[in-house]
């Protein structure tokens, strides 16, 4: 160890004092989420990648999008392009959430089972950092940093698709699709946003599922999570003719919804009364009502459920080492 | 002397098969204590039980405070080094950094900057671009930059060369090593840390077989090299191991004298690698024989 040094003097800086060094236990839990991010880059580097695409695709898009002349008046028509425009923010999150639910999905799987794969597991016990902080920490990137992230980078997504879009539509490479509405913009965000607020409360139970197996199972999560409910389907119907099961996660996967009246409300009203019906995309989103979500039991039986999941992952963690 | 560590009869198996047998030990504040035994003799898992990594029956204080119930607590005041293979792959060596200084209280981020200065490493470097060597010189700074009373290193230079061995017991001592500090080791490479250590615990078949500050050794044990026409008036002293070597017997002798061993040729103090061998083999001797 005596070698010149190699270290630059921008690294020699010391950290830069923060509102986080004086509190310890909110830094802690920073770093940790922090190590969450370096750990598992494609977290941030697959939804970044989706967000340049889309705005690629925002930029050489044409040809297919060219407007049929015959019908030229009804597109142009401004409530036509007001609910273009609603659409196109929704269309542009359907990638963003997709993604995002297969990168969380390889995450979750892996989030305490890496350490263990690699021996790490002994690197990070020698630190003070307690079981259920660890696990809580990728909960919370889980269920909060990653949805969240995704939410904002589909916002950003939709501000500047439809900037481009229409800088393009200006100077006359593409078709003049949409118009700007506030009130749609923010009523659709703000219908994004809850409806965020109520997926990931509502499937937190698959989160917390995921996270337990990964602290429980010695090896092939995947295999795990995947084999055995397939298998629990399987042997439910052949050998006892029922499908509890089947219906729980049924039930699960779209359950709430319906509280919502989502589906009849806007689904009923773009193909079910006609173009004709549609007063305005604002008034749609005011026929839909977020608040029976929040007081369904089953929303808030299966958050409890997620902390049970993450209170035995921590549990089992506690003696889980590099054996 | 104030103890850091105090394990009353230990136990712990794994299904069948005994880890820990009713282990017993003091270690005291400022000590260097090698625990010693060979593959599979409880080193690790005693560590483990130190370090609340592992259920045990048996009492056990570690700085006053019960692994089992108070790991987190405990962390703040023990390093600790399981092998250099444990640095996660992916970190890089300033996130290292920041983390540790994230979590840790007593973390010193301007002193494992001057341990790392004195290294090639690079900042920017993942673990996994560092030779194994470079490995140990970053987890070493990690370790020695908190300011802990006792540091538990478990086979710390396994699989490093000569040179990266020798430096990091160097620096452990140069760096770390003061009286108010503690540092368990254990490790197979006996010859290179006995000079280092202030006490021995050997442990075999999850016994322990030996406890003994190092200074006692030549009052208990003596090793003789005996001349071939005084083996059997050697023999008859009764050592508890001897061995043949270039045509000349070396025995081991327990609670014997100079004195008494002297007139039959060369005496001198055990090495603590040649005691250790004597005594598991001894005790290997001993457990073939009560089997027969």
């Amino acid at each position: 160890m005596n070698t010149p040094t190699a270290i630059s003097p921008s690294e020699r800086a010391p950290a830069a004092k923060t509102w986080l060094t004086a509190n310890p236990p909110l830094r802690m839990f920073h770093t940790l989420v922090r190590r969450e991010l370096w750990e598992h880059r494609a977290l941030w580097i697959t939804p970044l990648a989706v967000t340049a695409l889309l705005l690629l695709s925002a930029m050489w898009t044409h040809g297919a999008m060219q407007i049929d002349t015959s019908e030229a008046s009804e597109w142009l028509d401004p409530q036509i392009k007001i609910i273009v425009f609603a659409l196109a923010q929704w269309a542009l999150t359907i990638p963003h959430y997709l993604v995002m639910l297969l990168v969380l999905n390889f995450y979750l799987i892996d989030c305490l089972y890496a350490e263990r794969k690699d021996r790490s597991i002994l690197f990070w016990k020698s630190l003070p950092v307690s079981d259920t902080v660890t696990v809580a920490s990728k909960m919370f990137v889980g269920c909060i940093v990653v949805p969240f992230g995704t939410y904002a980078l589909a916002l950003v997504t939709d501000l500047l698709f439809t900037a481009i879009w229409d800088l393009r539509a200006v100077i006359g490479h593409a078709p003049d699709l949409v118009l700007w509405d506030t009130t749609a913009f923010v009523k659709t965000q703000l219908l994004m946003f809850f409806g965020l607020v109520i997926s990931i409360l509502w499937y937190s139970p698959f989160l917390g599922v995921l996270v337990l197996a990964s602290a429980w199972v010695r090896r092939n999560v995947l295999m795990w999570v995947t084999v055995v409910p397939l298998l629990l389907l399987i042997v439910e119907r052949l050998a006892f003719r029922k499908h509890y099961f089947a219906e729980l996660l049924a039930y699960r996967g779209d359950g709430i919804w319906g509280d919502l009246h989502m589906e009849s409300v806007v689904i009923g009203s773009l193909t079910g009364v006609g173009r004709a019906a549609i007063a305005s995309i604002p008034a749609i989103y005011d026929r839909i009502h977020i608040a029976p979500a929040f007081i369904n039991i089953d929303l808030w039986l299966g958050v409890i459920f997620t902390v049970a999941c993450g209170y035995a992952a921590a549990r089992i963690r506690r003696y889980r080492d590099d054996t | 002397m104030t103890a850091v560590i105090e394990a009353r009869g230990l136990r712990k198996h794994y299904h069948t098969t005994p880890a820990l047998e009713d282990v017993s030990f003091t270690v005291g504040a400022g000590r260097i204590v090698g625990l010693i035994g060979p593959n599979g003799a409880g080193k690790t898992t005693a560590l483990k039980a130190i370090l609340g990594l592992t259920r045990f029956q048996g009492e056990l204080r570690v700085l006053g405070l019960d692994p089992r119930s108070r790991r987190d607590e405990l962390m703040r005041e023990v390093s600790f080094i399981a092998d250099v293979a444990v640095l996660p792959r992916w970190l890089r060596v300033s996130q290292a950094l920041d983390l540790v200084e994230g979590v840790h209280p007593r973390f010193n981020r301007a002193r494992a900057m001057e341990f790392l200065r004195r290294t090639d490493i690079r900042m920017r470097s993942r673990v996994r671009e560092l030779s194994k060597g470079m490995v140990t010189q970053l987890h070493l700074a990690l370790t020695l930059a908190i300011d802990a009373r006792l540091l538990v290193l478990d086979e710390p230079t396994l699989g490093l060369d000569l040179l990266y061995r020798r430096q990091f017991y160097d620096t452990l001592l140069n760096d770390y090593f003061d009286k108010e500090r503690t540092i368990l080791v254990t490790t197979h490479q006996v010859e290179e840390i006995e000079n280092l250590l202030t006490d021995v615990i050997f442990i075999d078949h999850g016994r322990v077989v030996l406890d003994i500050p190092v200074d006692s050794l030549p009052e208990r044990y003596l090793q003789l090299t005996v001349t071939p026409e005084n083996t059997a008036r050697a023999r008859a002293l009764e050592p508890f191991y001897e061995r043949e070597v270039f045509g000349r017997v070396a025995m081991i002798f327990e609670g014997r004298t100079s004195a008494e061993l002297a007139p039959l040729g060369e005496v001198r103090t055990p090495s603590i690698a040649d005691l250790f061998v004597a005594k598991m083999e001894s005790g290997s001797r001993g457990a073939r024989k009560e089997a027969a």
